[in-house]
């Protein structure tokens, strides 16, 4: 079936779309910071995957994709691929993260008196809530605290 | 060594020191990220399994390109440096994109 290749991909969207809606991942509701991560990645593989072709080191069944070539004889089957895959490995990335939040909330708490040299955030992006409301933002934020500025 | 294995182990040392060098996200010392990294691997076998099966591929590979190792099932072994660079890799500009974005 020439769809093929693309019914994995879309089957690989709809398997990790209880990530965000269940779990709260929150990756399709940062749609910025998803083109920032996306992107790079989808440029640098397309390249790679273009120079594979180019020298022979894989091709793609005729009866299995739908035959649409972008430029330097990519499959679109490909693109939508290193767009898929990685969206699936942030939804995985955020949702084991919200997990491990749940049942340790007090991940390291803003120190009220930092005195280490490393900043308190440096492996972190999610503020505490602690931290976030010492960010002078609005207590009740219901997500951690990423929510503004998102959208 | 084939192509594709030298293309493989590059990519993989390419985003270590990425990561190491200059993103520092700090996700190498994340049970965060390890857990994440075993439940792709676990769903890239079943995905990459069907793409590659050598009874109905859709992804052929030339035989001198690469190690030679297919497994689990067929998947070229190198596949999964090929997974594991793309995905950290995302995983590092989310890091990135979200140090930046107003908190």
């Amino acid at each position: 079936m020439p769809g093929e290749y693309l019914l994995l991909m879309a089957a690989c969207v709809a398997i990790t779309l209880p990530l965000e809606f269940v779990l709260g991942a929150r990756v399709y509701r940062r749609p910025r910071r998803l083109l920032l991560a996306v992107l790079p990645l989808l440029l640098i593989f397309s390249v790679w995957d273009a120079v594979a072709i180019a020298r022979g080191h894989w091709d793609y069944s005729p009866a299995h994709t739908t035959g649409w070539l972008l430029p330097f004889a990519v499959p679109v089957e490909e693109v939508v691929f290193f767009i898929v895959i990685p969206l699936c490995g942030l939804l995985t990335f955020e949702a084991v993260g919200r997990m491990l939040g749940r049942r340790a909330p007090a991940a390291p708490a803003a120190p009220s008196a930092p005195t280490s040299s490393a900043p308190p955030s440096r492996s972190r992006n999610v503020p505490s809530l602690p931290e976030f409301r010492e960010q002078g933002h609005v207590s009740g934020a219901k997500d951690g605290g990423t929510g503004v500025g998102d959208a | 060594m084939p192509e594709y294995t030298v293309a493989t182990l590059a990519a993989v040392v390419v985003v270590v020191a990425v990561e190491l060098l200059w993103a520092r996200t700090g996700i190498f010392r994340t049970a965060q990220y390890w857990i994440t990294m075993a439940i792709v691997f676990f769903f890239q076998v079943l995905v990459d399994g069907w793409l590659t099966k050598l009874s109905e591929p859709i992804v052929r590979y030339a035989p001198a390109q690469f190690a030679g190792i297919r497994f689990p099932f067929d998947i070229p072994i190198e596949d999964f440096g090929f997974g594991f660079a793309l995905v950290t890799g995302t995983i590092i500009a989310w890091q990135l994109a979200g140090r930046k974005e107003p908190a």
